[in-house]
């Protein structure tokens, strides 16, 4: 467009005092929060430091799967926290400071949803001890023999004991667990009673004296106390099945079956198997650090060590400050005077970015770190969009201030729907995503909604108070106001 | 300035097919490896300041009959001299037995990194990937087509929401050929990282191609003249609206395109450095990253520049507009 753009309403001038005033105020919230940000640096007792991912500081990341398949759908979520809490309490015992543990659901992606649970431990390079100390967490559940399964499972044995032909192995083969003298395969035929290690309120080892051929309780046992809720739960369950087996299991095997003599009020149990004393110590040990509520398996780790971490940081920062000074040095080759205004933008947009990652806050990783350096190259686009057009219209004789005013409002239609695009695909990555995926959108959201406010309110502000010029003075703020491009 | 881009656009579009098809057929020959984010399985790095020799470790490796390992030579971020091994997913028995195992060779041996991933939590992953992607590029269609709804041009605005779509295959297809490459000649994996580095040029390219639809959208609103045809029908007032174009409707999109070029040049250039400094600066775990991205910023620019605007202009004349010639598009 050729013809210098003329506004139709007369805008009324702002004093330069106001412009100066306003110019300062924004300067001097950039200083302050400069500094806030910095603080944490030198003072590391502040209470927002920069959240480190385990790839940049070291550490493990250890990602179990809850078998919720046997849970009431509406009890998930309750479980699943009993459980995040009980593993908290054990990996606490390690003594790693700032762990996180935390429950992960798959997406609706998935068909069946899968609840995990994700252990990070800053600093932990060698998981052997962590893993056995959560491997640990005993999973002691009541169940309830089924006659009706045990007589399915038992013609499948006799079929397949048939078609073995030979003596020498059993049909049912996998489990050589024995309840009443049978051998039955790994599935037993017992019910989930859903009373687990949540309703457990204290587990006590007890040790007779005398284990000489007293008869019934001459073996170590295990004496239970329930939660009210669960000691009510529990007599429930005996009063509703006087006669059946009450199938007792530790990490999924049966320690004893024993038979309900009538319905057992007052909240405790008493769990009784072939333990030796040293076994039943350390069970009911366990048991009172807390009970798994549902079976876990461990699906992933992830262990990086801290001197790896350290160096892929110090790297990752370094990168920042080139690229930094790489960009503001080609905006104020291209752009002079506009283009230091872009630098003092760029500088607002790191400050407000990273106090925004101390205050969530957001957890840094080095894919984070990566996003945010690549975000200080586009950070700038809407400077560029704004100059351009003030190019356009300063070089068509308009004064300089004029020309940023219509700079902005020309270029605003183009920023507001590059960024809504690039705000709603952040959305959406921040919806589907995994935590890493989640991390990235996020600071890519963050970093849409920053570098617009820095174009338009600090480079606005900043722009409007430089002296007001016009290309035909031929005066050295015109040459600064002007670009480095000749036509 | 005038770039010539418009009236020139088939060779500009030929050259655009050209590296599709070269892109593609790279891919296709040199194939992408997944990483173990995808297909599940475990790698450990293991660094040594003296590393034994590589078969000696392959030996040990494959004794412990863990299926479908395998032995790569690398350094790790402090410079040491290191190995990834990639295997199946191990269990914490296997890790240890690993662990223990390559240690036991060359001089401090140290396990710097270690990665297991279920093959449940790497198809998930590839799933949301795919997904994800999906579900970006149909709002980027949706909200363009919207942006530009009604502003009667001579084509429809489905129309720059769908060629916003197609520069982006275009755009996709680069980076993807090099990370092909760079699979061949270093090993290079499809990561995590990998899927993010797209998701990023997704971003940027879009943000390209709707600024120059932006203008073009700006030009014809600034070139057309109104007709207002008013008539009265069953004591309602019908009001019917048709715009002339002042000028060829190649020579507005011409001007949206050289108008922008110095726009689109600078901040790819801005974004290039920064690229540049993470590539070379930033550590070998983003250095692939940087290299994608660098790649797909470049095919962005290129692509927002001289595929976007000449596709509209082909398309356009493909349905029967005359685009060289003053004519009438009618909104209502």
């Amino acid at each position: 467009m050729s013809e210098p753009i003329t506004t139709p309403t007369e805008i009324k001038e702002t004093a330069p005092v106001i412009r100066l005033f306003r110019a300062a105020v924004v300067l001097a919230c950039i200083g302050w929060l400069g500094y806030v940000v910095y603080s944490p640096v030198i003072d590391p007792t502040t209470s927002h430091p920069f959240k480190l991912g385990l790839d940049l500081a070291g550490g493990s990341h250890l990602v179990y799967e809850a078998d919720v398949s046997k849970i009431d759908p509406t009890e998930v979520d309750e479980l699943m926290n009993v459980l995040r809490n009980v593993i908290e309490g054990r990996v606490n015992r390690l003594g790693v400071e700032e762990n996180v543990v935390y429950v992960e659901q798959s997406s609706f992606v998935t068909e069946t949803p899968i609840e995990r649970l994700v252990v990070e431990l800053p600093g932990v390079s060698d998981v052997r001890e962590a893993v056995a100390e959560i491997g640990n967490t005993p999973l002691l559940e009541f169940k309830l023999y089924n006659a009706e399964l045990d007589a399915q499972q038992q013609s499948i044995g006799q079929s397949l004991e048939s078609l073995a032909q030979s003596g020498t192995s059993s049909g049912a083969v996998i489990g050589d667990v024995k309840v009443n003298g049978e051998v039955v395969s790994d599935e037993l035929p017992f019910t989930d009673t859903g009373l687990t290690g949540r309703f457990f309120e204290r587990a006590e080892a007890v040790l007779p004296q005398n284990t000489q051929g007293s008869g019934f309780n001459s073996s170590p046992f295990l004496n239970i106390t329930f939660t009210p809720e669960g000691g009510e739960l529990f007599a429930q369950i005996t009063r509703a099945n006087v006669g059946n087996q009450l199938g007792i299991f530790l990490d999924g095997e049966l320690l004893s079956a024993p038979t309900i003599n009538e319905a057992i009020t007052g909240g405790r149990a008493v769990v009784s198997g072939s333990f030796t004393p040293d076994e039943v110590q350390s069970l009911s040990q366990n048991l009172n650090f807390g009970a798994l509520p549902v079976p876990i398996e461990l699906q992933s780790t992830q262990t990086i060590g801290a001197s790896l971490g350290e160096e892929v940081l110090g790297k990752g920062v370094a990168a920042g400050v080139i690229g930094f000074s790489l960009v503001i040095a080609f905006m104020l080759l291209w752009y002079r005077l506009p283009g230091l205004v872009a630098g003092v933008a760029l500088v607002s947009y790191i400050t407000i970015m990273l106090a925004l990652f101390q205050y969530i806050p957001v957890t840094l990783t080095a894919a984070g770190l990566a996003g945010f350096i690549l975000s200080l190259g586009m950070a700038v686009d809407a400077n560029v969009l704004v100059f351009e057009r003030m190019k356009e219209e300063y070089r068509a004789g308009a004064s300089s201030r004029e020309a940023a005013r219509v700079g902005f409002n020309r270029a605003w239609s183009a920023i507001r729907d590059g960024n809504i695009t690039s705000l709603l695909s952040a959305i959406i990555l921040f919806w589907f995503g995994t935590s890493l995926v989640k991390g990235f959108a996020l600071v890519f959201g963050l970093g849409v909604l920053v570098s617009m406010f820095s174009a338009l309110v600090i480079t606005r502000t900043l722009l409007v108070t430089l002296p007001d010029v016009k290309k035909s003075d031929h005066t050295s703020w015109a040459f600064l106001l002007g670009n480095g491009y000749k036509r | 300035m005038t770039t010539n881009i418009i009236p020139n656009r088939k060779v500009y579009l030929a050259i655009a097919a050209a590296i599709a098809a070269v892109s593609i057929g790279i891919i296709a020959v040199f194939g992408l490896r997944f990483g173990i984010d995808f297909t599940g399985g475990s790698l450990t790095e293991v660094s040594y300041t003296v590393a034994p020799d590589k078969a000696a470790l392959e030996t040990m490796v494959f004794d412990l009959g863990l299926e479908g390992s395998s032995v790569r030579a690398s350094v790790d971020e402090a410079g040491r001299d290191a190995y990834l091994i990639r295997t199946r997913d191990l269990s914490e028995a296997e890790r240890i037995t690993l662990s223990e195992t390559v240690t036991q060779l060359g001089v401090d041996g140290e396990v710097s990194r270690f990665t297991s991933i279920g093959p449940v939590i790497g198809q998930e992953l590839r799933d949301k990937a795919v997904w994800a992607i999906g579900a970006v590029l149909l709002v980027i269609i949706l909200y363009v087509a919207y942006a530009f709804a009604g502003i009667g041009t001579p084509v429809r605005s489905w129309t720059y929401g769908g060629i916003t779509i197609l520069v982006l295959m275009h755009d996709i297809l680069v980076p993807t050929a090099v990370m092909a490459v760079l699979g061949m000649l270093i090993g290079a994996e499809v990561d995590v990282l990998f899927v993010m580095a797209l998701l990023a040029v997704l971003g940027y390219s879009v943000n390209d191609t709707i600024v120059i639809f932006d203008r073009v959208r700006e030009q014809l609103v600034a070139n057309r003249t109104e007709h207002r045809v008013e008539r009265e029908e069953a004591g309602i007032m019908l009001a019917e609206v048709t715009y002339t174009l002042d000028k060829p409707y190649v020579e507005l999109v011409e001007a949206a395109v050289s108008q922008s070029m110095a726009r689109s040049i600078n901040t790819s250039v801005t974004t290039m450095v920064s690229l540049i400094a993470l590539y070379f600066i930033g550590g070998d775990v983003t250095q692939n990253f940087a290299l994608v991205l660098l790649a797909g910023v470049i095919a962005g620019t290129y692509s927002s520049l001289c595929i976007a605007s000449p596709l509209v202009v082909a398309y356009a004349k493909w349905r029967g507009v005359d685009v060289d010639s003053v004519q009438t598009t009618k909104v209502i």
